[in-house]
């Protein structure tokens, strides 16, 4: 089968301003991929150019060499390489048998800017997740400040 | 544009990559290399894709290739990039049979989009559009593999180096075991014959795959070269100099009695 299930796609907070007919787009250019129990999957700090949703299985997410959570079917990771060309911001583990379905930076850069509608639609929705992590970042402010005093 | 095709007609680079070439341009002057396919880069990514038509049409070449597999990146030319992009794009020997090469050829598409091979290309300046051909061939399940190089890579000086081991080559290429090592003249004298110690080899599994078998005790340290076989070897590494030209880096491997080519490159110096 070509690309990934639109039902998994559909829990990805980047792609939950898209209707059906620009899912299914974004679908299609999805790969599978699969890797081995305790394989590194990403690496904090190195390059990528790939986003991945879980299919099966689970991997674990290290920040700083510290494990910071596990990762289920329909959860997903590496999404900000596909924009910014920046490095890893965690190193995720297999921890057991893993499929994913896999997009890469190229193919969807030229995707988003032949389809200005979709772009546009995903850079919405990534100031709203910006926002609400700003939002996130001030409340932890607030309470370590609290805990501070 | 035919996407994929016998290895002897692979002429295009671009399209094919410099593995696949390096072999055509190897079957097309004679040398003794197994038989096999060469599928250019954009079919790779189709099958990596799961379209159906690409996994039929590759499926349809390959099956007349006898035996398990050999399933080998061959990097599309970007600068040279094939030399330097070993070790990042996968190579996967002993995928049983045509079925089993969609997952295969996926692997080798993701290996050369994966984190390190895309931190790679950032340091050497190409964050572009990887492109991998692939050569499948026969898998040879050698009695003894390993490297030549034609001029000696360390003193330069006018003989043949050879490192030898046990079963499948990537024992000596990945530094598994510490290879026999062998110095011979362009006339076939040997020069020198230093025995490793060969505690590995690596194997075919039945079911796919490699493993490393234990070597028996008095094999670890035997030779696993006579001399008729070191004179092989130098007329092999004379017929490549003649093809492509001084200073070649050469994969071998004999199986049966037939010495086989795996691979050929031009020697690459540290530091260059």
């Amino acid at each position: 089968m070509r690309g990934a299930p639109i039902e998994v796609l559909e829990r990805v907070p980047l792609f939950s301003g898209l209707n059906k007919r620009e899912l299914q787009k974004v679908a299609r250019l999805f790969k599978k991929r699969h890797f081995s129990k305790g394989a590194t999957v990403v690496k904090e700090g190195s390059g990528g150019a790939a986003f991945f949703v879980i299919e099966s299985g689970e991997a674990t997410v290290f920040i700083g060499g510290k494990q910071h959570t596990t990762l289920k079917p329909g959860e997903y990771f590496g999404e900000i390489a596909l924009i910014d060309e920046g490095t890893r911001m965690a190193t995720i583990t297999a921890s057991s048998d893993l499929f994913c379905y896999g997009l890469t930076y190229w193919d969807f850069h030229p995707f988003v800017e032949k389809n200005g509608v979709i772009g546009w639609k995903l850079l919405q929705r990534m100031a709203k997740l910006l926002r609400e992590t700003r939002r996130e970042a001030h409340e932890l402010e607030g309470a370590l400040a609290i805990l501070r005093r | 544009m035919k996407q994929v095709v016998p290895l002897e007609k692979a002429r295009d680079s671009a399209i094919f990559g410099s593995k696949a070439v390096g072999l055509g341009q190897a079957i097309r002057d004679g040398l003794p290399v197994p038989p096999g396919v060469a599928l250019s880069g954009s079919i790779v990514e189709a099958v990596a894709a799961g379209e159906q038509r690409a996994i039929n049409e590759v499926s349809k070449w390959v099956k007349p290739l006898s035996g398990p597999l050999a399933v080998r990146s061959s990097a599309v030319d970007e600068d040279g990039a094939d030399a330097s992009f070993a070790g990042q794009h996968l190579t996967l020997l002993n995928v049983p049979s045509s079925k089993e090469l969609s997952s295969a050829l996926s692997e080798i598409w993701w290996s050369a989009n994966s984190d390190s091979a895309i931190t790679y290309r950032k340091r050497v300046g190409l964050f572009t559009r990887p492109s991998v051909g692939v050569v499948v061939q026969t898998l040879i399940s050698p009695d003894s593999a390993g490297v030549m190089f034609t001029r000696n890579p360390v003193s330069g000086a006018d003989e043949r180096v050879i490192e030898a081991s046990w079963g499948l080559g990537e024992a000596v290429v990945a530094g598994i075991v510490i290879p026999d090592h062998y110095r011979v003249d362009r006339s076939g004298q040997v020069l020198e014959r230093t025995p490793g110690v060969k505690n590995v080899a690596i194997r075919s599994l039945l079911n796919g795959g490699t493993i490393e078998e234990k070597v028996v005790p008095e094999l670890v340290e035997r030779l696993c070269l006579e001399d008729d076989q070191l004179h092989e070897l130098n007329r092999l590494a004379s017929r490549c100099e003649h093809v492509y030209g001084l200073g070649r880096d050469i994969e071998w491997a004999l199986a049966g009695g037939t010495l086989y080519l795996l691979q050929c490159r031009a020697i690459t110096v540290a530091g260059q």
